[in-house]
């Protein structure tokens, strides 16, 4: 049965991060200064479990599924899209060890971060490098030994991360089939966490390069399976970031819709012109198929589909929510006039904001790359479809 | 008449020496003024001489360069290619900093209408203070309500007569230089019902009683520009300062000195969005050269090489488009249709350009260093599309020249 609503509970749920998140949206200027959100906001929304919807019970989360992550994460960007970024956690650090961890690894790495005090823990995921390794594929950040040596760039949480979920080169042989993940504690000799970046949005990811020296590394799960984990991975916290952009997307275009009643030109609002209400129905059309592509990738994963559909269905999420994510954002400031341009209305920044998320977990080029990969039935290769130098660098 | 693209020695020199000076001095200062708000007195200037040095054409509307006008005997008016060696210059020039290009002092976007409608004693005390290049002095250009921006001829502050003065009451806002002016040409109305026939132009300079400065805007992009809110609380300006004087607005005149301001300006504005756009390829176009031209082939070689090449020709299309419009005006054929394509061409492909630039490089792109200013021209390129005429605006302007008896939308 094909049924486009969400079941009670769900919608509990998400009615109840919705009017959270319209303070998140009072506060998104002021977050934005800070560069963080604020302590009080994280213990709020720790306390709805936001952070841990998607860890299992056995490590005291929710453990539930990604639809509801997708109603919820959406919510949550509806009020800001970069406050999504600042809740303790992180979405990606998570996902990490959920997907290349085992159960116990989840257990023991995750319930520090359902525990009570856990709105003050953030982890991360160092991935990204800044360029490709001249030599050969693969990473230039090693592996040997138990200790990791190399330089991560693009790392979200950085500098406030307890714990790291880093990705190494352990066979230089290999070439992207020749990589391993590891936990690193963020406070474990040879870590060095550069300065932040000030970036163009989402000012309060935090994102940094982190330095390893030969710093000390425990292996993240069995290393079994290792690029079908690694896609998923990206896959589902790609999905995240999608879900995210439908909920900039609808903000922006929500913001914007009631400006263009507002508004009066030539005598009349300005969504009686054609050009503008054309422009407004396309954007409606946008944040509609997104949503609806979201679900439908979220739903899959959650129903155990085949593990290609699942895939097919994120990579059309992603690509499709991020560009119609950055339409929406650059169209709100088009509608806003002069106005747009300005910092004390919110549409400048859902535009920078929508092209930092573009380059969050996983790129459209990206995503279109794994659709493709399928659909032609090639390998998915980590080096054809993630993000790595010699792609596309992300934020992780 | 021929086809031809080659620029003249004078404007190939021009175009050289801009794009040194934008390169060497513009480009390694240009994310400081943007965290500063302001770029330096000292700097600006300089500049300044420097622009007079180079005269005509050097940086668009130079006070020089309007006096040069005014005083030259008339067979040496106005070297013919004037229009198009403004927009050569301005690429460049944007290319550096967009900011700095809204910044040079002088009569910036008051000039026009001053020149265009003032009597030669208002172009003499309203130019003449900027003979001293020692000090910073600008003029601006005050159309923009708080609820008329594209609907210039909606506009509703106010303007009566009172014996010798002119009493002017209302609110200007995004106004570009605006407190910092020594002058501001300030549209009014007699009386709204009027519509554009009861325009008025005023020049009303700093310390005026009743004119005062409300908020300066916080923007997204631009941000060592000034934008000012303007307020005219029974504003009391002499009836020497109406542009023009009375005989002018015998007519719909008034309205049409805001609007020919536009012809001339939108080419130009079109090519500092091509100079922000251009920066923008240059520098996704050696970070590709960089990251993925390597001994051995890489997966993402051909996308990228395919988002860059789109990217290169819409700059290519939009400044062809630009240059013709510029052309036109130096040839002193209309151009209100082609100058509203340029802007519009150009403001969308300089914000793809921006879009795409920052997607090529990935991560990296968006991120701020000096060396690095994507994430610069991505909050700066926005506006492009917005002021001196919106694109939807820009497409009312064409299609009204397209279509036939099309009265309004
Ligand atoms: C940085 C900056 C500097 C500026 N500098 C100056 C300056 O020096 N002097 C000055 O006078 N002004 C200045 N402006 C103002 C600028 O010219 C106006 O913002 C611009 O003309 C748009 O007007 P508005 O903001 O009122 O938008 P609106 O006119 O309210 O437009 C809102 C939206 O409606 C659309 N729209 C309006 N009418 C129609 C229609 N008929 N059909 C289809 N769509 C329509 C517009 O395209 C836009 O998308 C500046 C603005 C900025 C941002």
């Amino acid at each position: 049965m094909v049924a486009f609503r969400p079941s009670e509970d769900e919608t509990m749920m998400r009615d109840e991060v919705v009017s959270f998140a319209k303070t998140l949206r009072t506060d998104a200027r002021a977050f934005e200064k800070a560069r963080a959100v604020s302590e009080e906001t994280r213990r709020a929304a720790h306390g709805m479990g936001l952070g841990s919807l998607a860890i299992p019970a056995a490590a005291g989360g929710a453990g539930l599924g990604l639809v509801t992550q997708a109603l919820v994460e959406e919510a949550i960007a509806y009020g800001d899209p970069a406050a999504a970024f600042g809740l303790a956690g992180g979405a990606s650090f998570v996902r990490a060890v959920l997907e290349l961890g085992s159960e116990e690894d989840a257990a023991k790495i995750l319930s520090r971060y359902t525990a009570e005090d856990g709105f003050k823990r953030f982890g991360a995921v160092a991935w990204g490098e800044r360029k490709p390794n001249p030599e050969r594929a693969g990473f230039s950040t090693i592996a040997t030994g138990g200790k990791i040596t190399g330089q991560k760039s693009f790392v979200v949480n950085a500098s406030r991360a307890e714990t790291f979920v880093v990705f190494a080169q352990v066979d230089e042989t290999q070439g992207w089939d020749g990589i391993a993940a590891f936990v690193v504690d963020a406070d474990a000799p040879g870590v060095t966490v550069s300065p932040r970046a000030a970036t163009l949005g989402l000012e309060i990811a935090d994102v940094a390069d982190v330095k390893f020296e030969d710093a000390p590394a425990t292996k993240l799960g069995d290393g079994s399976a290792f690029t079908e984990k690694t896609i998923r991975f990206f896959a589902k916290t790609g999905l995240i970031m999608a879900a995210r952009a439908v909920g900039l997307a609808q903000a922006a275009f929500d913001v914007t819709r009631d400006y263009c009643d507002g508004r009066k030109a030539f005598g009349k609002p300005i969504g009686h012109f054609q050009a503008v209400a054309f422009n407004l129905a396309d954007r409606a059309m946008d944040v509609d198929a997104a949503r609806s592509l979201v679900w439908r990738a979220a739903e899959a994963w959650d129903r155990g589909a085949p593990e290609k559909e699942a895939l097919l269905y994120s990579a059309h999420a992603v690509s499709f929510a991020l560009e119609a994510a950055m339409r929406c954002g650059d169209d709100a400031v088009q509608l806003h006039g002069g106005s747009g341009f300005m910092r004390d209305y919110p549409v400048e920044k859902f535009m920078r904001d929508a092209k930092q998320l573009q380059l969050c977990v996983m790129t459209a080029e990206q995503a279109d790359q794994l659709a493709a990969a399928i659909e032609v039935g090639q390998p998915l290769s980590i080096g054809a479809i993630l993000p790595t130098p010699e792609t596309q660098t992300t934020l992780v | 008449m021929t086809i031809e693209f080659t620029l003249s020695n004078r404007q190939r020199d021009l175009q050289a020496g801009v794009r040194s000076l934008a390169q060497s001095i513009v480009r390694p200062q240009s994310l400081r003024w943007d965290r500063e708000h302001a770029i330096d007195e000292d700097f600006l200037r300089n500049l300044a001489r420097m622009a007079t040095s180079m005269g005509h054409g050097g940086l668009g509307t130079s006070a020089s360069l309007m006096r040069q006008e005014e005083e030259a005997p008339a067979a040496e008016k106005k070297p013919k290619s004037q229009n198009l060696t403004t927009v050569l210059a301005s690429e460049e020039m944007a290319w550096g900093d967009a900011a700095l290009l809204l910044c040079v002092p002088g009569p910036g976007l008051g000039g026009p209408p001053v020149r265009a409608s003032g009597t030669p004693e208002q172009k003499k005390r309203f130019f003449g203070i900027f003979d001293d290049l020692t000090v910073l002095k600008w003029g601006a250009y005050a159309l923009t309500e708080p609820t008329a921006g594209s609907d210039v001829a909606g506009i509703r502050t106010s303007c009566r007569k009172d014996g010798k003065n002119w009493v002017i009451n209302g609110r200007k806002c995004f106004i570009t230089n605006g407190a910092r002016a020594s002058w501001n040409v300030v549209f009014a109305t007699v009386d709204p019902a009027l519509g554009r026939a009861g325009h008025r132009a005023f020049v009303v300079e700093k310390g005026t009683p009743g004119f005062s400065v409300g908020r300066i805007e916080d923007k997204m992009g631009l941000r060592a520009s000034e934008t000012a809110e303007l307020v005219f609380e029974d504003c009391r300006v002499p009836a020497d300062n109406l542009l023009g004087g009375e005989e002018k607005y015998v007519t719909k005149e008034g309205f049409m000195t805001a609007m020919k301001t536009f012809d001339n300006t939108r080419p130009i504005v079109a090519s500092m969005a091509i100079g922000i756009g251009r920066a923008a390829y240059e520098y996704a176009r050696d970070f590709v050269k960089d990251h993925y031209v390597l001994s051995r082939p890489i997966p993402r070689y051909a996308a990228i090489a395919e988002r860059l090449a789109r990217v290169g020709r819409g700059l290519a299309a939009a400044r062809m488009v630009t240059w013709r419009a510029a052309w036109l005006a130096d040839e002193g054929i209309e151009n209100a249709k082609e100058a509203s394509m340029a802007k519009a061409m150009a403001g969308q492909a300089a914000i793809r350009a921006c879009i795409d630039a920052i997607e090529i490089c990935g991560a990296e792109g968006s991120i701020q260093t000096d060396h690095a200013l994507l994430e610069k021209w991505f909050r700066d390129i926005k506006v492009y599309d917005i002021f001196e005429g919106t694109g939807q605006i820009q497409r009312i302007v064409i299609s009204k020249r397209l279509i036939s008896n099309l009265k309004s939308f």
